[in-house]
C-alpha cells in the first residue's frame, strides 16, 4: 500500500497538471492541493472502490491508465472500474484519396462538440488505399498527420484503425498496384463455391505468398506498419492511444461469407463459404491428405445453401442430421476456423511486436454473426470461420490467441438487442455478445465496444448502456460514427442524451477536482502504476 | 419588423454630441503606448538577412564576456560564419498578438476637384476597414439611418439592405508617409442631408468601431444648405442634440429641444461659436486593435572545435525585452533539465527547473540576441521566449527544440511530452493559440474557451451550477449544427434532400411548425399605415371572410404589444396587448373571426429586443418594468449603447433599443411563458418572428417546441453579394446563411426568402430571367434548397408600403406572385396588394395553385431560363412562364391556359 500510495501522488500531479494544462491555466496551488488530497487517498480507500461505473471526464486525464496497460496485463481488469471511456470514429473518407482532410471544417467543429460533451478520442480509419495507394512502399500520411493534429489540438484522444480492406461505400479501393495484380491473378481473392472473388481485400491464403511483385502480404502489411509507427511517432502514445489492426473484409476477422447478400430487407441468410480460391484449396488438399481423408480435401461441403437461403433449404446446417455434425463436418470446419484463426494471429503478432514499444493499445476485431444464433449449427457464425455452435465454445479459442498476443477485443454490435431482431432469423445478438464476452473473460482480454456501423437500431442506446453498465469487461465504446447523420437533428440530440444518461450523476462532479471523485481517479491509477513498477 | 424602423426612432433619442471637440485643430490625445507605424513593424525576410550580417558583430561586442573561450570562440565565430561548422540553423516564425494603438480621423474639408465638401474618414492602423454608414435627411427628423444618393457613394459602396452602405477603405498614405486607410465622400450641396452616421468596421476581426459607443455622427443640415446660398453666414457645424431620454418620450419630445441636457448644448454652444471661423475640422479619436505580428527566431547551432562544446547563437527582431526560458535535455525523452554553469549574464533560474536568461539587445537595428554555451554530451537544447508583458511565444504549441548533436534529426522537433516545465509554461496558452487560430475557428474556440473557464472557475468555487451544463450543452448544440451544415452541404446527396423530401406522399395531418400543412398560403395582414385608424383589428376583421375565399389559410396580424413605436416593432411591455391596432378585446375577437373563416392567425413576436422602462444610475434605458421586469442582466453586453450585463449577443445587434440576451434562463423562461400566453389568452396558432438574425436560431427552436405553434416563420434578413454594386448571380452564400438559420432551430420554423426577392428583382428589372435558374438548375432561392421551409414573398411592410425600402420592381408585381403563387414554399401575399387592382389575378393564381394540390415540396423542373423568359412545370401538373420572351409547354400533358397577364402565364393539365 505504501508503495501505491507514493505512486498515486506522482500519478496525481500529472493528473493534475495535465488538467491545467488542458484549461490553458496555471494555478501553482492546483499542485499543492493535489498533494494534500493525496492523503485522503490513504484514509478512505472504501468509498473509491463502491465508485465503480461509468466515469466520462471532459479532460483526457487517463492516458497513464492505457500506457501502463500493456506492461501490467495481469491487472488488465481492475482498471474498467475506471469506467468506460467512450470514442467517436470519424468519417471513413476524412481523408480523401489526394490526401486531404475531407470537411475539415465539419470535423474541427464536430471535435470541439465532442470534447465538450465529455467524449474521450475518436477512431480514425486509415486506409491502405490512401497511404500506399500507387506503389508498393511509397506511403503517404500526409492527411491522416493533418487529421491527428487536429485531434490533437482539439485535446482528444487517438484510436487508428489500419484498414487493409476496401470500402464500398463511401468508395475507397484497394491500393491501385494491388488491384492491378489482383487483375491478372484474382487467386490473390477470397472466392466462393461459384468462382466469385470477392476484391474487398486479400485472401488469407496468400498472407505469406509472394503474391505483391515478391513480397508477401505479411511483409507488406508490417512495413505499412512500421511507416505508419514512424509517421505517427510524434502521436504515439500521448493523442494515439490505440490501434486497430485490419484482419479481413471491413477491418473484421472473417470470411467474407455474407458479401452476396442482395435484397437488404431480408432475412438474411447464413452466407457462403470462401475456401474456393487456388491457395485455398491447395491448403486444404494438403491438410485432408495429412490427416490421411485425401477425398475431403477436393473441395468444400457439397450441401450447402447459397448466400440468401435460409439454414433448412440444404442438408449441410439442418438442426438435426445437418452434415455439419459429422465427422466430415467437423474436418472441414475445424480447418476452415483454423484457418482464420492462424491469420488473425499472423497479423496480430506483427502489430503487437510492431507496436510493442509505442504505449498504444494494439486490438483487432471480431464480427458478431448473430443471425441464425438460435439454430444448433449456427451456420452465419460457421461460414464467416467461427466454430461455434451448441456443441462446440468456438470463441475460447480466438480470445486466447487474442490473449497471446495481448491484444484487446473489439465487439461490434452493442447496440442490437434480440428484441428487435426479426423473429424468422433465429438470430440473437444478446447471447452471442454474452458467450464471446464469457470467453474474453476467461482469457483475459479486454473488450472494447462498438456499435453496428448502422444506423441506430431501435432502442439501441438503451442497449449500448446495458452492455456497458452490466459488465466490467468492456472498458471503451467506440461509437460509429461522425458525419452528416450523426450530427442531424434525429440523431445528434439522442446520442447527447445517451452520453448524459451515461454519466448523468457526475457530469460535472467528474469535472471538479471534488476529493471524493478525485480520490477515486488517483486511486485507481495507482494501483495501475504500483504494477507497473513491479514489472519494469 | 426592418432595421430602420428602429432608427427612426432612434434618431430623436440620438447620441450625445459626438464631435463635441470639432471645432479645435486637430486633438492630439496622449496615446498610452506608441503610435502604431506599418512600416516600423515590417521584417521582410531581407530585412532579416541584413541582421545576420550586423547582429554579429554585435554579439561579438557585448556578449564576449560571456564565453570562456572568448577569443577562439570569437574568430571561429566569424570565420564559420558562412562555413559548415554550423551544423543547425533554423529561423522559426513566431506569430504574436499585440494591441497597438492608432486613430480613426474624420476630416471635413473642400474637395480637391470640385470645390463642393468632402468628408474623409481614415484610419492609421492595418485591417480590412469597412465604412458601414447612412445620412438622415433634413426633412425626416425622425429618420436616422437612410441610405445616400447614388452619386454620393464612393466606388464600391454596397447597399446593405437599404439603410445603409458600406465602402471600403482605401489605402493612402499621410503627408508623412504613413499608411493609412481611408475614404473620401462628396458631399452634395443640394442633397439636403442633415447629418452623416458611421461606424467604422473591421472586416479582418469583425469589430465595430463607434465613437463613444455611439455612432459616429456629422451634423451637415445648416452647412451645406448655408454654403449652397453662398451667404456663409454661419459656416459652422451644429452639434446634434444629445440623449434625451426614455424611448417613450421620445415622440412627444421630439420637438422639444435638448435645453435640458446641460451638458449636450453647451457643448453646442461652444461649437457654434467656435466653429464660425472655421471652414473645416478635423477630428481624431484613439482606437486599439489587436494586430498579429510575425517576428522570428533564428537559432544557429555550431560545434567549438577547440572545447567539443556547442555555442548555441539565438537571435530574433521581437521588440522589446525578450527572455528566453530554456533548459537541456539528455535524451529523447526531452525532460527539462538546467545545464552546469556558468550561465549568461542576466540568467536566473525559474522553479528549479529552467534557466531564464535576457537577450541582449543588438546594437543595430531591432531584435535581441544572445549565445548559449552548452557542455557536450547533451541531446538537445530546449526554449520558449517570453516577453516582457507575460505573453510566451512557443513552437506551434510545443517548446522549441534544438538538437545539439550532428547525428540527431538536423530538423527541430517540437516536443511532445509533457515535463513539468511544459505545464509552467502552459500559463499563457490562450494568447499563444490565439496567434495561431484560424479566422473561423477562433470565434468557436474562444467561446469555448470561456466556456471551459467557466467550468474552472466554477471548479474553484465548487459551483456545480446547473446553468454551465446548459451552457456547455447549448455550446455543443451549436458546434454540431455547425458540423452537421456542412457535412451535409458536403455530401454530394445534399441537393437531393428536397427532392427526396418532395416525394414522400404528404400526409394532411402531418402538421410541423416549419411547413404548417405544406398547403399553406400565407397573407400579410397589415402595412406600414396600418396603425394610424387606431382600429385596424376592426377594419381586417371584416374582410375575414373575404380573404378566406380568396383562398389563404394564414393571416399574419400585426405585433400586438404595447410599443414605443406606433407599428409596435419598438416593444416595451409584452403582456400589454394594447396597441395602435387596437385593444386586446378587439384582438382576441379578429382572432376568432378568422378561427371561424379557417383562416390560422400567427403573432408577429418581436423576440429580439425589448425597450427599456426606466433609467439605471448612469441614464442608460435599460430597467424593464411592465409585468416581466428585467434589469441590465437580460441586455446583451456587447452593444454599448445599453450597457447590458448579459451574455454576449448570440447575432447581430439590432442598435435602437436593448437586445435581450436569450442565453439566459430567465430570459427565456418569462419569453416561453408569454408565446404560451398569448397562444392561449388570444388563440395566436403561431409566430412570425421579428429580427431572427438576432440571436441564436436554437433558443428559436426552444420557444418553438415550448409554444407548439401550427406554423412559424423568421424574418431572416441580410444582405445579398454584390460586386461592383451589380448582384451577384450565384447568391448560395445568402441562402446558405437563411438554411443554417433554420438548422438551427433544428427546421421547426420556416424563413422568408429573401433570396428569391432579391433575384427576382434583378431578374425582372433588368431583364435577366436566366437568374431564376441556379448552377445546378435549381430555383436560386431558399426555396432551390429547402423549399419546404422556405416562405416566399416579394413585398412586406418594411420593402414596400409607405417605407418602401427594397420595393419590388413597380408594374411587375404580378410576374414576381406568378413566381411565388406556382413554385414549391409557402407563398406570401401583401395586404396591399390583394387590395388593389391586382386582385383578382392574384386570386386566379391562388386558385390555380390550390386546384392543383402545389404545395410547399412539390417538384419544379425549370424548363427555360433564358434573358428575357423564365419557365418551368411544377409538381407535373402546372406550368408557368414569366417574361416578356416566349414559351409554350409541351411534353405528353395537355396543357390548358388558366392565367394570363401581362409578360406571364400560366397553364395545367387537363
Amino acid at each position: 500500500m505504501e508503495a501505491s500510495v507514493i505512486c498515486s501522488s506522482q500519478a496525481k500531479i500529472r493528473k493534475t497538471e495535465l488538467a491545467y494544462r488542458e484549461l490553458g491555466c496555471f494555478d501553482p496551488k492546483g499542485v499543492s492541493k493535489a498533494f494534500s488530497a493525496k492523503s485522503r487517498v490513504c484514509f478512505s480507500p472504501s468509498t473509491m472502490w463502491r465508485k465503480a461505473g461509468i466515469r466520462f471526464t471532459l479532460r483526457a486525464v487517463q492516458s497513464e491508465a492505457v500506457r501502463s496497460e500493456k506492461v501490467s496485463g495481469p491487472s488488465r481488469m481492475s482498471k474498467s472500474r475506471d469506467g468506460v471511456r467512450l470514442f467517436v470514429g470519424l468519417p471513413l473518407d476524412a481523408v480523401s484519396d489526394c490526401n486531404t482532410v475531407n470537411h475539415a471544417r465539419a470535423i474541427a467543429a464536430g471535435l470541439k462538440a465532442l470534447k465538450l460533451l465529455g467524449v474521450e478520442g475518436v477512431e480514425l480509419p486509415v486506409w491502405w488505399g490512401i497511404v500506399e495507394k500507387e506503389a508498393m512502399r511509397k506511403y503517404e500520411w500526409s492527411g491522416y498527420l493533418a487529421l491527428a493534429k487536429m485531434v490533437q489540438d482539439a485535446g482528444l484522444k487517438l484510436h487508428v484503425s489500419l484498414c487493409f480492406h476496401a470500402s464500398k461505400q463511401p468508395k475507397i479501393p484497394l491500393p491501385k498496384w494491388v488491384s492491378r495484380i489482383g487483375e491478372s491473378d484474382p487467386n490473390i481473392f477470397f472466392t466462393d463455391g461459384a468462382g466469385q472473388h470477392y476484391k474487398e481485400c486479400l485472401s488469407l491464403a496468400v498472407d505469406d505468398l509472394p503474391v505483391l511483385d515478391g513480397s508477401t502480404p505479411i511483409q507488406v502489411y508490417h512495413e505499412f506498419c512500421e511507416s505508419f509507427k514512424s509517421s505517427f511517432s510524434p502521436f504515439m502514445g500521448s493523442t494515439l492511444t490505440g490501434i486497430s489492426m485490419g484482419l479481413g473484409p471491413d477491418g473484421e476477422l472473417r470470411y467474407p461469407s455474407h458479401h452476396m447478400l442482395t435484397k437488404s430487407n431480408q432475412i438474411p441468410g447464413v452466407g457462403e463459404f470462401q475456401c474456393y480460391d487456388k491457395n485455398m484449396l491447395g491448403i486444404l488438399k494438403q491438410h485432408a491428405e495429412a490427416t490421411g481423408n485425401s477425398l475431403w480435401g477436393l473441395g468444400g461441403p457439397h450441401d450447402v445453401p447459397t448466400y440468401d437461403q435460409s439454414p433448412n433449404s440444404n442438408n449441410f446446417f439442418r438442426d438435426n442430421g445437418g452434415s455439419w455434425d459429422s465427422p466430415y463436418g467437423d474436418f472441414f470446419l475445424s480447418w476452415y476456423s483454423n484457418q482464420l484463426i492462424s491469420h488473425g494471429n499472423r497479423l496480430l503478432s506483427l502489430a503487437a511486436s510492431t507496436f510493442s514499444e509505442s504505449a498504444a493499445t494494439v486490438c483487432g476485431k471480431i464480427p458478431l454473426m448473430h443471425s441464425w444464433y438460435k439454430t444448433r449449427s449456427h451456420p452465419s457464425e460457421l461460414t464467416a470461420g467461427y466454430y461455434n455452435t451448441t456443441t462446440r465454445d468456438g470463441y475460447e479459442v480466438v480470445a486466447e490467441m487474442f490473449a497471446r498476443n495481448s491484444c484487446k477485443m473489439i465487439l461490434p454490435g452493442m447496440d442490437l438487442s434480440d428484441e428487435h431482431q426479426s423473429h424468422e432469423s433465429l438470430s440473437s445478438p444478446e447471447f452471442l455478445l454474452a458467450d464471446i464476452k464469457k470467453a474474453c473473460r476467461k482469457h483475459g482480454v479486454e473488450v472494447c465496444g462498438q456499435n453496428s456501423s448502422a444506423s441506430m437500431a431501435p432502442g439501441g442506446f438503451e442497449q449500448i448502456k446495458k452492455n456497458l453498465l452490466g459488465e466490467n469487461i468492456v472498458d471503451l465504446f467506440s461509437y460509429q460514427r461522425m458525419g452528416a447523420y450523426f450530427f442531424s437533428p434525429e440523431h445528434f440530440p439522442s446520442f447527447t442524451g445517451f452520453v448524459r444518461s451515461l454519466n448523468q450523476p457526475e457530469l460535472h462532479s467528474d469535472d471538479l477536482p471534488e476529493e471524493e471523485e478525485e480520490a477515486a481517479g488517483s486511486l485507481n491509477v495507482s494501483s495501475e502504476a504500483s504494477v507497473h513498477m513491479q514489472a519494469v | 419588423m426592418f432595421f430602420s424602423s428602429g432608427f427612426r426612432i432612434m434618431s430623436t433619442v440620438s447620441m450625445e454630441p459626438l464631435l463635441h471637440h470639432s471645432v479645435r485643430e486637430s486633438v492630439r490625445y496622449a496615446l498610452k503606448s506608441r503610435i502604431f507605424k506599418p512600416s516600423s513593424w515590417s521584417c521582410s525576410t531581407n530585412h532579416k538577412l541584413v541582421f545576420h550580417a550586423r547582429s554579429f558583430c554585435n554579439f561579438r561586442s557585448s556578449n564576449v564576456h560571456a564565453l570562456r573561450a572568448s577569443t577562439t570562440t570569437d574568430t571561429d565565430l566569424v570565420e564559420t560564419l558562412e562555413s559548415t561548422d554550423i551544423f543547425f540553423k533554423e529561423t522559426f516564425p513566431l506569430k504574436r498578438m499585440e494591441t497597438v494603438e492608432g486613430k480613426i480621423f474624420i476630416r471635413l474639408d473642400h474637395g480637391q476637384n470640385n470645390g463642393n465638401w468632402q468628408l474623409t474618414v481614415g484610419c492609421n492602423l492595418p485591417g480590412k476597414w469597412i465604412l458601414h454608414w447612412g445620412i438622415s435627411r433634413v426633412k425626416y427628423v425622425g429618420s436616422e439611418w437612410d441610405q445616400p444618393p447614388e452619386e454620393m457613394r464612393p466606388r464600391g459602396s454596397i447597399p446593405i439592405k437599404d439603410y445603409a452602405i458600406e465602402t471600403p477603405l482605401k489605402k493612402s498614405s499621410s503627408s508623412e508617409g504613413d499608411a493609412l486607410h481611408e475614404v473620401k465622400i462628396d458631399l452634395i450641396p443640394t442633397s439636403a442631408i442633415a447629418a452623416i452616421n458611421f461606424v467604422l468596421k473591421d472586416e479582418e476581426t469583425g469589430a465595430w468601431y463607434q465613437h463613444r459607443g455611439r455612432d459616429f455622427k456629422v451634423p451637415l443640415a445648416d452647412y451645406l444648405l448655408d454654403d449652397g446660398n453662398l451667404v456663409a453666414a454661419k459656416r459652422s457645424f451644429g452639434v446634434w442634440p444629445g440623449a434625451l431620454g426614455p424611448l417613450s418620450n421620445l415622440l412627444i419630445k421630439a420637438e422639444v429641444s435638448p435645453a435640458n441636457d446641460s451638458e449636450s448644448s453647451n457643448e453646442s454652444r461652444e461649437a457654434k461659436k467656435k466653429g464660425r471661423s472655421l471652414e473645416g475640422f478635423y477630428e481624431e479619436q484613439p482606437i486599439a486593435k489587436q494586430v498579429a505580428f510575425d517576428n522570428s527566431v533564428t537559432v544557429s547551432v555550431r560545434k567549438c572545435p577547440e572545447t567539443a562544446k556547442n555555442l548555441l547563437y539565438v537571435e530574433t527582431d521581437l521588440p522589446g525585452d525578450v527572455f528566453i526560458h530554456w533548459g537541456v535535455c539528455r535524451d529523447d525523452t526531452k525532460t527539462w533539465e538546467i545545464p552546469d554553469a556558468p550561465h549568461p549574464p542576466e540568467t536566473i533560474s525559474f522553479r528549479d527547473k529552467a534557466l531564464q536568461t535576457r537577450l541582449q539587445p543588438k546594437e543595430i537595428g531591432d531584435g535581441c540576441c544572445g549565445l548559449f554555451t552548452i557542455e557536450e554530451g547533451l541531446q538537445g537544447f530546449l526554449f520558449v521566449l517570453k516577453l516582457n508583458k507575460g505573453t510566451w511565444l512557443n513552437c506551434m504549441g510545443n517548446d522549441f527544440y534544438i538538437p545539439l548533436s550532428r547525428s540527431s534529426s538536423l530538423l527541430a522537433k517540437s516536443r511532445q511530452g509533457l515535463s513539468g516545465s511544459a505545464q509552467i509554461l502552459e500559463k499563457n496558452a490562450e494568447e499563444k493559440e490565439e496567434a495561431s487560430l484560424s479566422a473561423y475557428t477562433s470565434g468557436i474556440i474562444n467561446n469555448i474557451r470561456s466556456l471551459v473557464s467557466d467550468i474552472s472557475s466554477e471548479k474553484t468555487r465548487k459551483n456545480k451550477s446547473k446553468e454551465a451544463q446548459e451552457s456547455i450543452l447549448q455550446e455543443i448544440e451549436k458546434l454540431a449544427a455547425e458540423a452537421y451544415s456542412i457535412f451535409r452541404s458536403s455530401i454530394p446527396t445534399f441537393l437531393e434532400e428536397p427532392i427526396v423530401d418532395t416525394e414522400e406522399p404528404i400526409a394532411p395531418a402531418k402538421i410541423s411548425s416549419g411547413t404548417g400543412t405544406g398547403f399553406e398560403i400565407l397573407c400579410q395582414g397589415f402595412n406600414w399605415e396600418s396603425h394610424k385608424s387606431g382600429r385596424w383589428y376592426m377594419e381586417l376583421k371584416e374582410r375575414a371572410s373575404e380573404l378566406s375565399s380568396l383562398g389563404f389559410t394564414v393571416i399574419w396580424l400585426p405585433p400586438p404589444t404595447e410599443s414605443i413605436s406606433p407599428e409596435g416593432y419598438m416593444p416595451r411591455d409584452l403582456y400589454n396587448l394594447n396597441s395602435r391596432y387596437g385593444n386586446v378585446d378587439q384582438l382576441k375577437e379578429v382572432v376568432k373571426t378568422f378561427h371561424e373563416v379557417g383562416i390560422k392567425t400567427l403573432g408577429d413576436a418581436v423576440l429580439n429586443h425589448r425597450c427599456a422602462h426606466y433609467q439605471n444610475q448612469n441614464g442608460v434605458w435599460n430597467i424593464f418594468g411592465g409585468h416581466i421586469k428585467w434589469d441590465d442582466r437580460a441586455v446583451v453586453a456587447d452593444d454599448p449603447h445599453f450597457q447590458g450585463k448579459g451574455n454576449k449577443s448570440s447575432g447581430d445587434n439590432f442598435h435602437a433599443a436593448p437586445n435581450i440576451d436569450h442565453s439566459q434562463d430567465f430570459v427565456r423562461k418569462d419569453l416561453r411563458e408569454w408565446l404560451c400566453w398569448l397562444r392561449k389568452e388570444i388563440g395566436y396558432d403561431g409566430w412570425r418572428l421579428d429580427f431572427v438574425r438576432g440571436f441564436w436560431g436554437g433558443y428559436v427552436k426552444d420557444y418553438l417546441e415550448a409554444s407548439a405553434p401550427l406554423f412559424a416563420v423568421g424574418e431572416y434578413w441580410d444582405s445579398l453579394s454584390y460586386t461592383y454594386g451589380e448582384m451577384d448571380h450565384n447568391q448560395d452564400g445568402h441562402r446558405q446563411r437563411i438554411i443554417d438559420w433554420i438548422n438551427a432551430t433544428n427546421g421547426t420554423a420556416a424563413a422568408f426568402d429573401v433570396t428569391t426577392k432579391g433575384i427576382l428583382h434583378s431578374a425582372l428589372e433588368r431583364c435577366e430571367y436566366w437568374r431564376l435558374s441556379d448552377q445546378k438548375g435549381k430555383p436560386p432561392g431558399v426555396v432551390g434548397w429547402w423549399p419546404s421551409r422556405a416562405v416566399t414573398f416579394i413585398e412586406n411592410h418594411d420593402t414596400g408600403s409607405t417605407q418602401g425600402h427594397w420595393r419590388f420592381p413597380g408594374g411587375k408585381e404580378m410576374q414576381g406572385y406568378t413566381y411565388i403563387l406556382t413554385h414549391p414554399g409557402t407563398p406570401t401575399v401583401f395586404y396591399d396588394h390583394i387590395f388593389s387592382h391586382y386582385r383578382s389575378e392574384i386570386a386566379a393564381l391562388i386558385s390555380v395553385r390550390n386546384r392543383n394540390e402545389i404545395h410547399c415540396r412539390s417538384t419544379v423542373k425549370i424548363t427555360k431560363a433564358e434573358r428575357d423568359v423564365y419557365a418551368a412545370i411544377v409538381g407535373e401538373k402546372v406550368a408557368m412562364k414569366i417574361g416578356p420572351g416566349h414559351y409554350e409547354p409541351s411534353g405528353p400533358q395537355r396543357w390548358s391556359l388558366a392565367a394570363e397577364g401581362k409578360d406571364y402565364k400560366v397553364w395545367e393539365t387537363s
